[in-house]
């Protein structure tokens, strides 16, 4: 079955664009089980993203990736946040280091700015990817501010993870997908720092009875 | 195909293998030490095999070219002294009762571990491999950093994680970046990843597209160089990491990350010119340079103090490597490994001085050429040589540096200049403090076997230092020259 490739580039940036509307929705939210829904939510138009250009191009070793996007980001780290959550008891961010209207507006600037860095670059890629280039760049900076923007421990990560999505889309957008050696790398590598993470958070509970990183405050000079 | 390049990267893994199954002290001690000395002799017969002239490869994932050798030379030597200093220092936490023998175990995996994931690192010909290998490198040092479990390592580890997990992401999106730029090239495969299919094409690479992956690159692989303002993990993780690991983390995690920013350098000045990178470079390195220089004067805990020095050194190689031509290339280069021996010398001291004194402040120290000669001369010499003293081979190199600097650009060469010299006075005046007057207090008892292992590992690197300070070896001159060549600098090698 041939599709238009006009249609099928819609498509593909329709797809990016649901995944940068849930950046929004994450930076929105303060609940902490329903960022990590959100997280799950994003994941899960990156496999269909992926899934959408293996299928136009050609190129299947992108449905692999798409597969272990959907086993790893939308199935386990999930649950092993969820899980860390439950432990830990919070439920909300209740203080933020920026409200969220105001996230919400530096996030917009992000974006704007985000396609103005891609503008030269983006008339080299692919006509099926072309501007998902500067959505991944866009979600990367999204995912960077809201490292800064949250206290918790747990939202910091989740900012972590969605900068992860942000690069595998680019990688995907970019050269339709790294080769498969490195794409399985890079999951691996996610997957420990997720766990990583996760005994990290654990400990920063038994040793300070908080995951509110603004408490890590004695190492200064 | 060439056995002892795998048998280099093999030695840590299994090392690492083996250690889980290992049951007590004696067989621990055993295995880290024949650990060390499989990876020296696999080092040699590398270096031997490119300083010959020859890349060593093995298929086309690993490959070996003069600067990996060189690369190679540092991570083995430090590397392996550092386990001859690790089974000592954590032998004495074991015997103290500081440690449980399954901790012990698992210090000795992680390490391991991130020695195997930096020594591959450096001979991966690919660069998105390689960085999933210096990820694996992040990965396990966050482990070690937080590793004696005080709410400060947490403190350390956790910025750490935070602070470096960004950097190799943008790092990634920088790889993602020049894969974008090399397919128009080289096509959609493997090969558009190799670092020698990207020199061999680099000048006809997209200009734009690569001056954007080099941002991204040396905020990403900066901020496991070290390179401020992206430092701010740097003092914490050093201060609070079990002493072993802060000399490895200055003397080799820190030049990993500067290779992998001059990998791409190497990429990016061909495509673009050499003034783009070099002036990032020198802006970043001299920024480096004067925010240590100010903390190191108001330092009070010693190895913050040297760990403040260590983001002072790695801003002296980006000038270096930013002002290029033949001087400052060689001088870039001749200061990473000096450096690292160094550096990892004066933190193998502090760590005998913290076991002794189980504090870590400058003001309570005092006496230790009395006390503890042959750590105190050690550490006192290392400092020297970290000030830049002849006959060491610092001296040499920031020389070379400023040369560099003064024909390119004049104003770099004073303010380096005037940045080094505030930077030796607060070695001189911090570590002097510490090593003359009368010792204060006595401190605890120390087993002489770890002493031992120490005195091995200090001596080794004192001869090393103050050789290759005086002369130059035949195979570090081997590997300079082609060097010289992959840095686009042409050679005249002092």
């Amino acid at each position: 079955m041939a599709i238009h490739p006009e249609i099928g580039s819609q498509l593909v940036n329709f797809c990016s664009a649901l995944l940068l509307l849930t950046c929004f929705a994450i930076i929105a939210q303060r609940r902490l089980s329903a960022c990590v829904d959100l997280f799950a939510l994003q994941s899960v138009f990156l496999a269909v993203t992926a899934a959408l250009v293996a299928f136009l191009t050609g190129a299947y070793h992108i449905y692999v990736a798409a597969a272990l996007t959907v086993v790893i980001k939308v199935v386990v780290l999930p649950r092993i946040l969820k899980a860390v959550i439950e432990r830990l008891n919070v439920k909300r961010e209740l203080e933020l280091n920026i409200n969220i209207p105001s996230s919400l507006l530096v996030c917009g600037a992000l974006v704007i700015l985000a396609f103005y860095i891609t503008q030269p670059i983006i008339s080299l890629g692919f006509l099926l990817t072309q501007d998902s280039l500067a959505i991944a760049l866009a979600i990367v900076l999204i995912g960077f501010f809201t490292m800064i923007a949250r206290k918790k421990a747990v939202t910091q990560v989740i900012g972590f993870l969605v900068i992860e999505n942000g690069l595998f889309l680019g990688a995907t957008a970019a050269a339709y997908g790294m080769p498969l050696i490195v794409e399985l790398g890079v999951f691996f590598d996610v997957l420990v720092a997720g766990l990583i993470v996760g005994i990290y958070t654990h400990r920063l509970q038994d040793t300070f009875d908080s995951v509110d990183t603004t408490k890590l405050t004695a190492l200064k000079e | 195909m060439d056995p002892a390049l795998i048998g280099m990267i093999a030695a840590p893994l299994f090392s690492a293998l083996l250690s889980l199954a290992t049951k007590s002290r004696r067989s621990m001690e055993r295995l880290q030490l024949g650990h060390a000395v499989v990876l020296w002799a696999a080092m040699a017969a590398v270096v031997a095999g490119v300083a010959a002239g020859d890349d060593v490869s093995f298929g086309s994932l690993l490959r070996a070219d003069a600067l990996s050798a060189f690369m190679d030379l540092m991570l083995a030597f430090v590397g392996g002294t550092a386990l001859f200093y690790a089974v000592g220092y954590m032998g004495e936490k074991l015997s103290r009762g500081e440690v449980e023998f399954l901790r012990y175990r698992r210090f000795f995996v992680y390490f391991d571990l991130f020695l195997f994931a930096m020594v591959l690192a450096v001979n991966l010909d690919n660069i998105a491999l390689m960085w999933i290998a210096i990820e694996g490198s992040t990965l396990s040092a966050a482990l070690l950093i937080n590793f004696e479990r005080t709410k400060t390592a947490l403190e350390a580890g956790w910025k750490y994680i935070i602070l470096s997990f960004v950097g190799i992401a943008l790092a990634l999106f920088g790889t993602v970046l020049v894969y974008y730029a090399s397919e128009h090239v080289l096509g959609v495969r493997m090969e558009a990843l190799q670092w020698s299919a990207l020199h061999r094409v680099a000048s006809d690479l997209n200009p734009t597209a690569l001056e954007l992956a080099f941002i991204f690159i040396v905020i990403g692989y900066g901020t496991k160089a070290g390179i401020a303002p992206m430092h701010a993990w740097l003092p914490d993780a050093h201060a609070e990491a079990p002493t072993p690991i802060s000399a490895v983390l200055s003397g080799l995690m820190l030049n990993l990350g500067l290779y992998a920013v001059l990998r791409l350098k190497t990429i990016v000045d061909p495509a673009v010119g050499s003034e783009f990178a070099g002036s990032i470079m020198v802006g970043l390195g001299l920024l480096s340079m004067t925010i240590a220089a100010t903390f190191m004067l108001i330092q009070r805990d010693y190895k913050r103090f040297f760990a403040y020095s260590s983001i002072e050194h790695v801003g002296i190689v980006l000038v270096g490597f930013g002002v290029g031509g033949a001087a400052g290339v060689f001088g870039g280069l001749f200061h990473m490994i000096n450096h690292a021996l160094a550096k990892s010398t004066a933190f193998y001291a502090a760590g005998r001085v913290l076991l002794r004194y189980g504090h870590k402040n400058i003001e309570g120290v005092t006496g230790l050429l009395r006390q503890m000669p042959l750590v105190g001369g050690a550490m006192l010499l290392a400092a020297l040589a970290l000030a830049g003293m002849p006959p060491f081979g610092l001296f040499i190199s920031e020389f070379l540096i400023a040369a560099g600097a003064y024909d390119a650009r004049p104003w770099v060469a004073y303010l380096f200049l005037g940045l080094l010299a505030v930077a030796f006075a607060a070695l001189v005046y911090q570590v002097f403090r510490m090593v003359l007057g009368e010792p204060k207090e006595t401190g605890r008892p120390m087993t002489p076997g770890g002493g031992r292992l120490t005195a091995a590992a200090l001596a080794a690197h004192l001869v090393a230092m103050g050789y290759i300070g005086m002369h130059m070896p035949g195979f570090l001159r081997a590997l300079f020259i082609p060097m010289s060549h992959i840095f686009h600098a042409v050679a005249e090698i002092p």
